[in-house]
């Protein structure tokens, strides 16, 4: 037995005394040395980590033919063949991979608001807790640059451009009619309960050839992967109550989310400037189904809402107000599904169908739409290295659209059906790890108006520094004339816009500034030459007009403890000449300047967020037609200061309570003019301004979940 | 004979020679670790890992000191680096040993250090994910010591933020106490952290 163990550790140590050493060292492509990069060879233990001048050395008892590899993270894995008795110290040279975190990301125009991107400058959360904004998404993006405040509205209007040249997309998916029913001249608000979407991207130009029919944006709503947790959602607020509950399984989960809205009491307690005969009532529900697959993922979305409200709206042109009354029908199904297959292959498919019905009584007079939407898509990816990716695919929207006007002795009827294909494909190329191109084509043809269009996009990016970015984009953009125009007739071409578009972001920790320059230039308007747009109006493709200006974007979460705040300014110069204008005028919608501040306290002894938002925009034009100049009067500027306070009660209370326009600004977004002038010869004008001079919101938000009703137990 | 015996020698040499290799790797690993060299250690239950490709341990030894090291205040701009490495160590481990309580443990430890690191906007994100791996793990492992220990400690953040009773939190700290002293790992690798954490805690406790 002695001999075996003297032989044995005789033998053993043999195997000590035959250990080559490897050494080297390691560098990137500038030459500086890399530290922590792990290097060793292959089946075995024997490596070490480069040290910080770039130096490596361990010793290793293989033999013979090996593979060193050196591997992190941040590099390409390198994979050198060795033979170990005949190998020299030497030197290798790391590549950065095109996945690491510090790489060039192409984010032209786009704002995102998620966890993990490098390009999100909103949290999910801050949609929710932005003062100003309850709970309403489109709220919180009106803070950003770029996007005008039209408060009468309460849409996206996106750099000179209307409301309708957003589009909005949830899980890829496009969703037609994004907007609550309102009357004319009342705010609206975005149909989705920001609670439900996990990230969003707000682009304000120069986006992907993956989305098109859209002039001026797009809106990405991504619904959440995965839910945390089980649990039920309680909302009682001083508008209504809201219940909604996440179950989860195995491989799959559910959530849904419904509310009951009645502004009744709210608006008995509070004076509104509207006179209400039965204010805004909504029952609204939301569901999400998810299915994990091994390689992918199918999600199926529905949003169901119906709402009813009638007032008593003056018309300058009538003594007595006229009645309107709308009641709103809206459903949306989305199923989606993504994935990968193959080799490095990703797919991306999905239909989407939103019905709407809405009927509006106006007096004596009916008026009811009814539109059926469907999007069809398909999307593929191919990876075919760290360096260059490719996307192609296909959609296909349709359009059904019905609508009716009801006289006490007659009825019109409108309608039409649209069908748009479209083919894209969009390729990305990491040049180096400081500069990336992506050049995109997307093809797109109308059977309403006969017309196929191609539309070439194209941006490039340049690192400047480790936090700095240089970005430039191009593209074409075409979205067929709105609805109003439509349901009349369909001799028209597309409508165009081309996007230039000039960034530079500097994004150090914890902080992000954002500067934008850009040029759209319009063309291909519709044009009509009646008051409004009616069936025997004459329409034409020859409006044209443009918009410029440069956005600026600051957020700091760093420089005062417990502090996040953002900080956006737009300005603008835009002008058109379209819809029954006589000249290129600045639209009534387009603000020259916007300034929004946004600020966030978190204290923590209260265990309270307060938040402070103060948006201020420049007066908008308005045609008077007492001036021989079209378009030449321009409102006072506009002011709103909102307040909120979140007061975490326990982990799962939330009281939540928020004021919007706190100083009680008379705000007025323009005048309606009377048709015909009074005796004197004057047109009389009535302002146009807020519903009411102030919104109060309070609710209590109330989450139980499973480690609530442990801790319950526990306690017991 | 000889011949027998040299070849025998030989085969038993190999034998413990192999047998040893694992154990001389991670014992040298946790030796570096101790030795407050922390990237070495890492590394070289990287390399372990990469060998032994269905033990879980190495993955699990390389995810627990890249989330010790994002608790470390002079780390933080290397947090979201670290954190990322860990995830990844530890979605490997879940591959190989999946439903292990030692594993929840581990994730919720990854969830807790992003919610350290900006508890803004990651403490709501995560709170709930950290105490459902929690809650798994206590349906598998009632009487883990790390288990019962780890949840109590979050919750007493919790509890304290809300001037809350820590009392009942603690209790489970002083029960964690006695499952230590009970405790044993399957092998001189396995986890057997915590002990001295937990007295801590309940010092901490106690002197309030």
């Amino acid at each position: 037995m002695k001999t075996i163990l003297t032989i044995c550790s005789l033998l053993c140590c043999l195997v000590f005394q035959a250990q080559t050493k490897i050494s080297g060292k390691l560098v990137d492509q500038k030459g500086k040395p890399q530290e922590g990069v792990n290097v060793f060879i292959e089946g075995t233990y024997d490596g070490a980590p480069s040290a910080a001048d770039g130096t490596f050395s361990f010793e290793t008892d293989a033999k013979g033919s090996q593979v060193l590899v050196i591997s992190s993270l941040l590099f390409e894995t390198i994979r050198e063949a060795i033979v170990i008795e005949t190998y020299k110290s030497r030197s290798f040279t790391v590549k950065s991979s095109a996945n690491a975190l510090n790489d060039v990301v192409i984010s032209v125009g786009s704002f995102q608001a998620g966890a993990t991107t490098k390009a999100s400058v909103l949290k999910p959360l801050d949609i929710v807790t932005t003062a100003g904004s309850p709970g309403n998404i489109i709220g919180a993006l009106q803070t950003l640059p770029g996007a005008q405040i039209v408060g009468e509205s309460g849409r996206l209007f996106v750099r000179g451009g209307e409301s309708d040249e957003t589009q909005t997309y949830i899980d890829g998916i496009r969703v037609a009619q994004p907007y609550g029913a309102s009357a004319n001249n009342l705010p609206t608000r975005g149909r989705f309960s920001p609670f439900l979407f996990s990230g969003m991207s707000f682009t304000t130009g120069g986006y992907s050839a993956e989305f098109g029919d859209a002039l001026s944006s797009v809106l990405l709503l991504n619904t959440i992967d995965e839910p945390d947790q089980e649990k039920t959602d309680i909302s009682l607020m001083t508008v209504g109550l809201g219940v909604g509950n996440t179950q989860k399984w195995g491989k799959g989960s559910f959530s849904f989310n419904t509310s009951y809205i009645n502004l009744e009491p709210y608006q008995k307690a509070i004076q509104q400037n509207v006179d209400w005969i039965k204010p805004y009532q909504s029952m609204s529900g939301e569901m999400v189904f998810r299915r994990q697959f091994k390689n992918g993922l199918f999600k199926f979305y529905t949003a169901y809402d119906y709402a009813n409200f009638e007032l008593n709206q003056k018309d300058i042109n009538y003594e007595d107000p006229i009645r309107v009354a709308i009641q709103n029908n809206n459903l949306y199904l989305n199923a989606s599904y993504k994935g990968n297959f193959g080799a490095n292959w990703t797919i991306q498919t999905g239909i989407g169908y939103g019905y709407s019905l809405t009927k509006t009584d106006l007096d004596s007079n009916a008026v009811k739409d009814q539109e059926n939407a469907a999007h069809l898509k398909l999307k593929l990816g191919k990876k075919f290295s760290n360096k260059v990716r490719m996307i192609f695919g296909g959609d296909y929207f349709t359009t059904d659209f019905d609508g009716s006007y009801r006289q006490p002795s007659n009825e019109f009827k409108t309608g039409y059906t649209s069908g748009i294909g479209a083919l894209y494909a969009e390729t990305d190329i990491v040049l180096t790890s400081d500069f990336a191109v992506k050049a995109g084509l997307r093809g797109m043809h109308s059977d309403l108006l006969g017309t196929s269009v191609l539309e070439p996009r194209a941006s490039l990016a340049y690192r400047t520094n480790k936090n700095g970015q240089l970005s430039l984009a191009y593209g074409d953009f075409n979205q067929l004339p709105k609805q109003d125009y439509l349901k009349y007739t369909s001799a028209f071409e597309p409508e165009k816009t081309a996007h230039y578009i000039l960034n530079y972001t500097y994004n150090p920790n914890g902080r992000t500034l954002r500067a934008e320059l850009y040029y759209k230039d319009y063309s291909n308007l519709v044009k009509y030459n009646t008051d409004l747009p009616q069936y025997n109006s004459i329409y034409t493709n020859n409006g044209s007009g443009y918009a410029k200006g440069f956005d600026l974007f600051w957020r700091d979460n760093k420089t005062v403890k417990n502090l996040e705040y953002w900080l956006s300014y737009s300005y603008i110069d835009s002008k058109r000449d379209y819809k029954n204008y006589p000249d290129k005028v600045t639209p009534n919608f387009v603000a020259n300047h916007t300034l929004s501040i946004v600020g966030k306290y978190w204290i923590n002894d209260l265990r309270s967020q307060l938040s402070v938002t103060n948006s201020f925009a420049t007066g908008r034009p308005y045609n008077n037609p007492n001036e021989m100049t079209f378009m030449n009067g321009k409102t006072t500027s506009y002011n709103s200061l909102s307040l909120s306070w979140a007061y975490l009660m326990s982990p799962q209370k939330i009281l939540y309570l928020s004021v919007s326009n706190v100083m009680g600004k008379d705000n007025v977004f323009g005048y309606q003019y009377a048709n015909s002038p009074d005796v004197g010869g004057q047109f009389q004008r009535q302002a146009i301004g807020q519903a009411a001079d102030r919104f109060f919101f309070i609710g209590f938000f109330w989450t139980i979940s499973q480690d609530k009703k442990s801790n319950q137990l526990e306690n017991l | 004979m000889t011949r027998i015996i040299t070849a025998l020698a030989l085969f038993i040499c190999h034998m413990a020679f192999s047998q040893t290799q694992y154990e001389q790797g991670m014992k040298k690993a946790l030796g570096l670790w101790g030795e407050g060299k922390p990237t070495e250690a890492a590394a070289l239950f990287e390399r372990i890992a990469l060998v032994e490709k269905d033990n879980w341990l190495p993955n699990y030894y390389v995810a627990l000191i890249n989330t010790t090291e994002a608790f470390v205040p002079a780390n933080r701009d290397k947090v979201s680096a670290l954190l990322e490495k860990a995830q990844q160590a530890e979605n490997d481990a879940n591959m190989i040993s999946p439903n292990n309580p030692e594993l929840m443990v581990m994730q919720a430890l990854i969830y807790t250090a992003w919610i350290v690191y900006d508890p803004q906007s990651n403490g709501m994100k995560y709170s709930g994910k950290t105490m459902e791996q929690y809650y798994k793990a206590l349906a598998l492992a009632p009487n883990n010591p790390r288990v019962v220990f780890s949840k109590a400690e979050f919750e007493i953040g919790g509890a304290k933020f809300f001037g809350k009773d820590t009392k009942p939190m603690c209790a489970q700290v002083a029960k964690s106490i006695e499952l230590f002293a009970t405790f044993k790992p399957e092998s001189p690798f396995h986890p057997n952290w915590g002990l001295d954490r937990a007295q801590e805690v309940l010092q901490n406790c106690n002197t309030k």
